[in-house]
């Protein structure tokens, strides 16, 4: 199902880069970056007439209006590679590396692929598409989009037929929320009217001669709260259908194709498809095939079943890892690509995928010296040794500390002045406790004197050493400001022998910060 | 930049005034250990510190405080350093395993047909490419699970998000670790 044949990969993140296509690296891998759409991969525009829209955008809104205009005047090509589902993180990036990609006008071929969805300028669509309400209207659907009810997946109609209406969906989609969505289950709704759609849709396009194969399909997949920020959509029925009614007219245009529409499909999946249908007026050829059409109705068994669900039931497939119970209320909606299974397994399947991808760019970032390596596997080998060796490294410190100071009564002296040195010879980030900081402790408790000789001892021996080492010739301005330090050590060694001997003496960080001095040495990278 | 290392320092400053204490506790606890010992009260209020510094927030974290607190010695040194209720019992495992008893059959299902359908795709030896791959994946995962506490019952998902914030911690724990050692090593050697 997924595209892993194919050699266009589309790496989200690497917008600017102009990835224009990305073969995935390791398309054994289990990583098909290439799911994700990119929204930042330079879409050209196709040229011309027929053929196509191939390259599908992702439908960030920056793209839409960076578009060029001729897009609209060409006919969709009927090799629809559907959408990159929107990626929400994405959209900051689509958008810069849109803008110049798109003032071309032009769609490579190499674009074309599964999953380019052109962005359509949002001043385009009502040139071209005399039917479609103005953007407000679209755009404000558009944003409702994202609750879809999920599970509607099935015919999805061609989105290449769709392009055009859906890229102006999308564009509008994504200026409107400033964010990418996935979109799913709009196309699931409209495949279950696709056949009554096709007559009554007043499509301007001009759609291709080629039967739309539904290959993609869109399917709204429970997000992860984190994910979907703003286009998330509850699940439930009746936000669905409370946004539906909530639509412009156009909904009401595709409302009576759409409870027209053969299937005995729910309320909400007739609501569903009103949304859909409202992204179909732009979309002319809708053709439900036999298989869309058995998928749409596998579909809704399965949200007849339970809408909640089926975005875990979609996940089955998925290997080795489970999913978790998302929040019902969250969903994101995915558009399958062109040549990938549409049911909701793959599309969640997919979702899944490209969170992981996401969260392993942010551990690329962690991890030192993984900035080159495309793949999971390899970058979790190097997780796993990062991991291992932070920890075999606390082990040994602790060790460590354990031999150097055999009374355990560490100071905060001690680290104060290691701070002082850190921050002097300009090593990164340190601790931010400044040499004189004066720290108030409650009063001692009464502990036996014993115990105070062997404190008083050692911290005695620190500050001195402390003392001594700050002296040291070290640069002039580190000299200025220890001037000051060693009149404050003694308070600062009454307090911290107090400290040592209260056992529940209290460290508040307020204390701490608020005593922090202006003048506090700290050297912040 | 700025806000991140603001962000970095005060937590550990956080993670440093914790451990202090903890250690302080443990020392008062048990006079005269010997060096293992004091590396595992060492050790162990590092732990605690860090784990408390994410507010059980993240399931490492709680994993970390419960294992900690499983041993009943060191469940009143617990209690004494977090008298704020901190801790919080682990999540029962029953109700994830049996979630994933029904999953798991049906992803055998679902695996062994999707293998076919790819083997008629796209050929054999992609497939078993790709099969390859994703056992190893799925190898790795086991071990970072294994690695990260908390991570058995986790998919693939939470457990990088685990795993980044896991990693985030230990950074700073053994930064003000290496600090403190640095610092006290300097001050004896210097006496």
């Amino acid at each position: 199902m997924d595209i892993a044949g194919k050699d266009a990969t589309i790496e989200p993140e690497k917008g600017n880069e102009n990835p224009v296509n990305y073969c995935a690296t390791n398309m054994s891998s289990d990583w098909p970056l290439n799911d994700n759409y990119l929204p930042n991969t330079s879409v050209g525009m196709i040229p011309r007439g027929n053929s196509i829209m191939e390259s599908s955008a992702c439908s960030s809104a920056p793209m839409v209006d960076s578009f060029c205009p001729l897009i609209w005047d060409q006919p969709v090509s009927e090799q629809n590679r559907g959408y990159c589902h929107v990626n929400i993180q994405n959209n900051a990036r689509t958008s810069d590396s849109f803008g110049p990609s798109a003032g071309t006008g032009w769609i490579p071929d190499t674009m074309l692929r599964d999953d380019m969805f052109l962005p359509t300028v949002q001043g385009m669509v009502p040139q071209s598409l005399p039917q479609l309400p103005s953007d407000s209207g679209f755009i404000e659907r558009a944003a409702r989009f994202s609750c879809f009810s999920g599970g509607n997946f099935g015919d999805m109609m061609n989105p290449f037929s769709v392009p055009e209406y859906l890229n102006s969906y999308s564009g509008m989609l994504a200026s409107v929320q400033g964010q990418h969505e996935v979109f799913a289950g709009d196309g699931t709704k409209l495949n279950t009217t696709e056949s009554s759609k096709e007559a009554s849709l007043p499509l301007v396009y001009g759609t291709e001669g080629s039967p739309l194969k539904n290959e993609k399909m869109r399917e709204c997949l429970p997000c992860s709260r984190e994910e979907a920020q703003q286009g998330v959509c509850t699940l439930a029925n009746d936000s669905d259908e409370a946004e539906f009614s909530s639509r412009g007219d156009q909904e009401e245009l595709e409302g009576s194709p759409r409870e027209s529409s053969g299937k005995g499909v729910e309320s909400k999946k007739r609501k569903g498809t009103e949304q859909s249908t409202a992204l179909n007026v732009n979309n002319r050829a809708l053709k439900p095939s036999a298989k869309t059409a058995k998928d749409d109705a596998e579909i809704q068994n399965k949200d007849d079943l339970n809408p909640t669900t089926s975005k875990p039931s979609g996940k089955h497939g998925k290997k080795g890892l489970q999913w978790p119970d998302l929040p019902k209320e969250e969903y994101i909606r995915v558009r399958a690509r062109r040549g990938q299974a549409t049911n909701s397994h793959s599309l969640a399947e997919r979702l899944r995928r490209e969170r992981i991808s996401e969260r392993m760019k942010f551990l690329q970032d962690l991890v030192p010296g993984c900035s080159k390596i495309t793949g999971k596997a390899v970058m979790l080998d190097e997780i796993i040794n990062y991991v291992q060796s932070l920890q075999r490294q606390v082990e040994f410190l602790s060790m460590k500390l354990a031999t150097v100071n055999p009374w355990l009564n560490f100071s905060i002296e001690g680290l104060l002045t290691k701070d002082i040195f850190q921050s002097r010879i300009g090593s990164s980030s340190s601790l931010g406790f400044p040499p004189d900081v004066t720290i108030p402790y409650p009063p001692p408790h009464q502990t036996p004197p014993g115990l105070i000789q062997p404190d008083l001892s050692s911290l005695a021996n620190s500050s001195n050493a402390l003392r001594r080492s700050i002296n040291s010739p070290f640069t002039p301005a580190f000299r200025e400001s220890t001037s000051q330090a060693p009149s404050m050590w003694e308070d600062e060694l009454h307090n911290v022998v107090q400290m040592g001997i209260s056992s529940s003496a209290h460290l508040s960080s307020q204390d701490l910060s608020g005593s922090l001095p202006p003048r506090h040495i700290k050297a912040e990278p | 930049m700025k806000a991140r290392t603001g962000y970095s320092t005060s937590l550990k400053q956080e993670f440093l005034k914790k451990w202090i204490k903890g250690i302080r506790i443990y020392s008062n606890f048990k006079k005269d250990m010997n060096i293992l010992e004091r590396k595992k009260a060492i050790k162990l209020s590092a732990d605690l510190a860090i784990a408390s510094t994410r507010n059980a927030s993240t399931r490492w974290s709680r994993t970390l405080t419960a294992n900690i607190s499983k041993n009943e010695t060191n469940k009143i040194f617990v209690e004494q350093i977090f008298s704020d209720s901190e801790v919080i019992k682990k999540e029962a495992p029953s109700r994830l395993m049996a979630r994933s008893n029904r999953i798991a059959s049906k992803k055998i299902w679902r695996r062994s047909h999707i293998t076919q359908i790819k083997a008629r795709k796209m050929g054999p030896y992609a497939v078993k490419a790709r099969s390859i791959a994703k056992k190893l994946v799925k190898n790795r995962t086991k071990v970072l699970k294994s690695l990260v506490p908390g991570g058995e019952n986790m998919d693939g998902i939470s457990l990088i998000k685990e795993t980044l914030d896991y990693i985030v911690s230990l950074r700073v724990q053994v930064d003000v670790m290496r600090r403190l050692a640095s610092a006290a090593e300097n001050s004896t050697r210097s006496l």
